[in-house]
């Protein structure tokens, strides 16, 4: 259940802070013969027909039917309304607190010819094309201003507990919100969460799921969360966004896959490993998140890989945790993987992100809020989490692979693979210039990839 | 209604039409000097919609030309002219490209050519009437940007060309003599086509943006004055208007006349 809002700063500090270490603790060396499983078939994603707009001229930014005026002080209001009038306006609007008038434009007179025709009129002090505006795209998320730097970065403290409020950098963030003006998302487009399971009812995420999924951990169709750790994952991907609720999602309108290959202790096996990706990729995922690995490279699961890649899929994996210089499998196939490593608040590499020439980009993953399920939280909390891990890194990759993929159905995976690395801000240039074994190319920048580049 | 490509093709045909009568129908008395050079400037604004666009964009030019005026007989005036096209697209989005590229910079260069004829038909008391026809053609060179702030070096490169064709009628007021107020009436004709390529080290892209036939109607006034025998100035100005907006021309030239 979710607390009142006005109660949140007294229970924030109850917030459960989890600082994830879970990756490639389970699955290390963990070896079981690999299985084919049984297809089973989904229902088909419902298909959505796309309409464009109709072809339309545009003149400037301004409406084509309306302008703004204001008389000079000392104007009768009943005279400056029936002067408007008689100039043959269908409709006018006063505007008392800043006595100015709203008029829509007689038919066939064009906004241009209107102005000069009012600028002529020695009672008018002022008359302006009405302006087009554009949203700024700030969800609103409780939770997106004030904890969200990864989205967004504005300098924030980060006030995770009485003993834990880091100061942040301005700017340190994946630049999510100009990058929504130009894509949120299509419900076309599917991530699918290969991990241990997403929480289905979770508010945040209950209406963005395709299925119920597939469990290869119990064998059955229903890959519902029995730990905690996939639930955060799918939440920071592509959780609910401006339901005024809780967190925003990268990924903001597309659809989530879970897939379950991690028991409840998060620990699992390569075959299922395989299995989870090959399924995905059979089910038409545009991208797999793999916020695991192992330490052993195999040749199952780079084929696995190689398969969802060829599938039309971006795979988008973690680097690991361990803070060495070896990057887990199956994040290390470099040909069809991103390997993803984490930042932090202040835009620096994390301590415990692996690093190694594998490496693509890296992403935020120091302090993440996702969600998580009431049951693993408790009743006497909000259903929400702080992460730490490539683990929380590699979801907003995923996240951005999909809106490239929604704004762009036509690119190949490897053009998606290489808009997000030569689009990355080289966060380490200043010890580690270009591309490094730490940062990859460094930190996404989903602007960058995804709004306009002016030609000047 | 009628489909704007045979509304297109009803007008230039007209057009045409009109320019063939003249032939038979101008005055006998040549008023023009055979052969007149000069130089002209003009400046032009076109809204269209880019093919697969949702939205319209501008184009805008600026024109400089020489050109030379050949009189013919019965009054017919063939207008050739050559120069540079400076040819700004605002605000023209490649979105088919890997990373989207917008155009929002300086004008593109090109050559541009053109000829305009113009055929007295009728004329009545103090007023003649015209028929006007014109083709112009800005051919683009080619442009680079550096595509800076990705994480690898990269480039795009730009060539634009387009083509305008008008014609319709011109009512020109004759009393004065040594000046010459006309008022003309065009429908044109525009075809446009932008091609953009994009390298981001081994990340390409190519997009190649057309208008393949946008129709508009023009009015204009202008006006021709006799400075000296030898001497003469021109002037235009005129606008087109569309559905939420108007779009603009003006030019002016100065000619010597043999």
């Amino acid at each position: 259940m979710i607390m009142p809002l006005a109660r949140f700063p007294k229970t924030a500090a109850t917030l459960l802070v989890v600082l994830c270490a879970a990756l490639g603790t389970g699955d290390r060396e963990a070896v079981r013969p690999t299985k084919r499983v049984d297809r089973h078939t989904l229902r088909q994603a419902l298909r959505f027909r796309v309409e464009r707009p109709p072809a339309v001229r545009r003149a400037a930014s301004y409406a084509s039917d309306r302008v703004l005026v204001r008389f000079r002080p000392g104007i009768d209001p009943e005279y400056a309304d029936g002067l408007l009038r008689s100039y043959g306006f269908p409709a006018v609007r006063r505007i008392a607190a800043i006595d100015a008038y709203s008029v829509r434009t007689a038919r066939g007179v064009s906004v241009t010819e209107t102005l000069a025709m009012l600028r002529r009129n020695g009672d008018i002090e002022l008359a302006r094309p009405d302006y087009r505006t554009r949203l700024a795209d700030i969800p609103n998320d409780t939770f997106f201003g004030s904890y969200q730097y990864n989205l967004r970065n504005r300098g924030i403290i980060l006030d995770i507990s009485p003993e834990i409020q880091p100061q942040t950098t301005a700017g340190a963030d994946i630049k999510a919100t100009p990058a929504w003006d130009a894509a949120t998302g299509d419900p076309d487009t599917i991530i699918a969460i290969v991990d241990t399971g997403v929480d289905m009812t979770h508010p945040e995420l209950v209406g963005k799921m395709l299925s119920t999924g597939r469990d290869f951990v119990n064998e059955d169709m229903d890959a519902t969360d029995d730990h905690w750790h996939g639930t955060h994952v799918a939440g920071t991907a592509a959780a609910d966004t401006n339901n005024a609720t809780g967190i925003a999602g990268v990924a903001r309108d597309c659809r989530i896959l879970p897939v379950k290959v991690a028991d409840a202790n998060g620990d699992g096996f390569y075959s299922w490993i395989i299995d989870g990706i090959i399924w995905a990729a059979d089910q038409g995922a545009d991208v797999i998140n793999l916020s695991l690995g192992g330490d052993f490279d195999d040749p199952f699961l780079e084929e696995a890989c190689q398969y969802a890649h060829d599938q039309g899929a971006v795979v988008v994996a973690a680097a690991g945790n361990d803070g060495i210089g070896q990057v887990l499998y199956p994040a290390a196939y470099d040909d069809c993987v991103l390997a993803v490593a984490a930042s932090d608040y202040n835009d620096a590499i994390a301590d415990f992100s692996n690093f190694g020439p594998e490496l693509d980009v890296a992403a935020p993953g120091v302090w993440i809020l996702g969600p998580a399920p009431q049951w693993y939280v408790g009743e006497e909390n909000l259903p929400y989490l702080f992460a730490s891990g490539t683990s929380s890194a590699t979801p907003h990759v995923a996240g951005m692979a999909a809106l490239i993929k929604s704004a762009k159905p036509g690119l190949s995976v490897d053009d998606i693979m290489k808009i997000i690395r030569y689009t990355a801000d080289d966060i380490n240039r200043a010890t580690d210039p270009g591309l490094d074994d730490h940062a990859g190319y460094g930190r996404i920048n989903m602007e960058r990839a995804l709004v306009p580049f002016i030609l000047k | 209604m009628r489909d704007p490509r045979s509304r297109m093709r009803g007008s230039l045909g007209l057009g045409a039409g009109i320019l063939i009568l003249a032939a038979g129908l101008a005055a006998a008395e040549p008023k023009i000097k055979p052969l007149a050079v000069g130089l002209s400037y003009e400046n032009l604004s076109r809204t269209v919609v880019w093919k697969g666009d949702p939205d319209s964009s501008r184009i805008k030019a600026n024109l400089v030309s020489a050109r030379a005026d050949l009189g013919f007989g019965k009054g017919i005036v063939l207008s050739l002219n050559a120069g540079l096209a400076l040819s700004d697209f605002e605000d023209l989005t490649f979105d088919d490209l890997p990373i989207s590229l917008q155009y929002g910079g300086s004008a593109l260069k090109g050559l541009l050519v053109g000829a305009e004829v113009v055929a007295p038909l009728h004329r009545f008391s103090d007023f003649e009437l015209s028929g006007t026809g014109r083709i112009l053609a800005a051919f683009g060179m080619s442009k680079t940007w550096p595509l800076e702030g990705f994480a690898v070096e990269g480039e795009a490169e730009g060539t634009s060309n387009w083509m305008e064709a008008a014609v319709g009628p011109r009512i020109s007021y004759l009393f004065f003599g040594r000046f010459v107020p006309y008022i003309e009436i065009s429908a044109r004709w525009l075809r446009a086509s932008f091609k953009m390529t994009e390298t981001l080290d081994d990340l390409t892209g190519g997009q190649t943006k057309r208008v393949s036939g946008d129709l508009s109607f023009s009015a204009a006034l202008g006006a021709s004055a006799r400075v000296s025998d030898r001497i003469a100035v021109e002037a235009k100005a005129g606008i087109l208007p569309f559905a939420g907006g108007v779009d603009s021309l003006v030019s002016v030239g100065i000619l010597y006349k043999f």
